[in-house]
């Protein structure tokens, strides 16, 4: 074995020392665009969100009504059935009070938190739900099971997305 | 049992479509900084060489890949090289056509055993052959900011 070894220490440098450009760096930004299949079902939630109206689907052996909508049940392993309009409604499953933006980044003084929640939707099966925002809550008035409506963009706003529904507010 | 239902017109098949920001700094380390601080200041291209495995390395490294010897030895090889091999490139990376075909070529410093990737130009591509003697030309110095770019391509000597 070598015994020379050699404690090779990093230089650590600070946001300031790029910035300042002590440091001569390279940026770029790669042009990462992609494009995703939504399938048969997804297509269809989407359309059907621009209307604003929520879609599912059941299954006609075990009688889920699944949402978001699915072309297969995972359980019966068999194509799913009808098409079954839900309500913009439901109930809280889970939810998180966030402190951070999405790429980590603190929120800034007085910023409000985001509430990511789970939401069981009305007319579907128990325990199907679908994630989203909450919004004209307090973080600490949430609660599991609370009941909470769809709050929609203005129809010409919208643009089949899931972001059609800006949030969901305590009914 | 099959699927029950199928998408029948193009209209109603749609997709997502979405941009992924991911965008990064890249620091040049030891070696790389003096390497473009070379560039930079003095318009001069260096590298670092071994003495044990006569091996200069261009770019330079702060360690030697053969006896892992720290190497500190850094040395002014010149502006002049040798075409290894080279490209003739007709299309941006976008796929749309280029007005002029550009060339790249891996360019072997004259006495190293390093090389760098960077572009021909003053010279037609028909006429670009491999082992051609070229040399650096660098932008004028108050343009220059420590990059790649700093040198604008290498031209036939």
């Amino acid at each position: 074995m070598n015994n020379k070894k050699i404690d090779f220490k990093g230089i650590a440098l600070k946001s300031s020392d790029i910035k300042e450009k002590k440091v001569l760096t390279t940026s770029w930004k790669p042009n990462l665009q992609y494009a995703w299949d939504n399938g048969v079902a997804i297509s269809r939630y989407f359309k059907e969100l621009k209307n604003g109206k929520i879609i599912a689907k059941k299954c006609n052996k075990c009688g889920r009504i699944m949402i978001p909508p699915r072309m297969f049940c995972e359980l019966c392993f068999r194509p799913t059935d009808e098409w079954v309009y839900v309500k913009d409604t439901g109930v809280i499953n889970t939810f998180s009070i966030s402190y951070v933006h999405w790429d980590a980044s603190r929120i800034k003084e007085g910023e409000k938190p985001f509430i990511p929640a789970v939401i069981e939707i009305d007319g579907a099966s128990e325990g199907m739900g679908i994630l989203h925002v909450l919004g004209e809550v307090d973080p600490e008035d949430v609660k599991s099971g609370m009941r909470v409506k769809a709050v929609w963009k203005l129809p010409e706003e919208r643009i089949g997305a899931i972001t059609d529904i800006k949030y969901f507010k305590p009914e | 049992m099959g699927i029950t239902e199928k998408i029948t017109k193009n209209i109603d098949m749609t997709s997502w479509k979405d941009k992924i920001p991911v965008d990064y700094i890249y620091t040049a380390g030891i070696a790389g900084e003096r390497f473009f601080r070379e560039i930079k200041d003095n318009a001069r291209i260096v590298g670092t060489k071994c003495e044990k495995c006569e091996v200069t390395y261009v770019p330079p490294k702060i360690y030697c890949e053969r006896c892992f010897e720290r190497l500190e030895n850094y040395i002014d090889v010149g502006t002049k090289g040798t075409v290894h091999t080279f490209t003739i490139c007709y299309e941006n990376v976008d796929g749309t056509k280029k007005e002029e075909p550009t060339i790249i070529a891996m360019v072997k410093i004259d006495g190293t055993d390093g090389g760098l990737i960077h572009w021909l130009d003053e010279v037609h591509p028909k006429e670009v052959k491999i082992g051609m003697s070229v040399e650096a030309v660098f932008k004028a110095k108050e343009e220059r900011e420590g990059s790649i770019l700093d040198i604008k391509y290498f031209k036939p000597v």
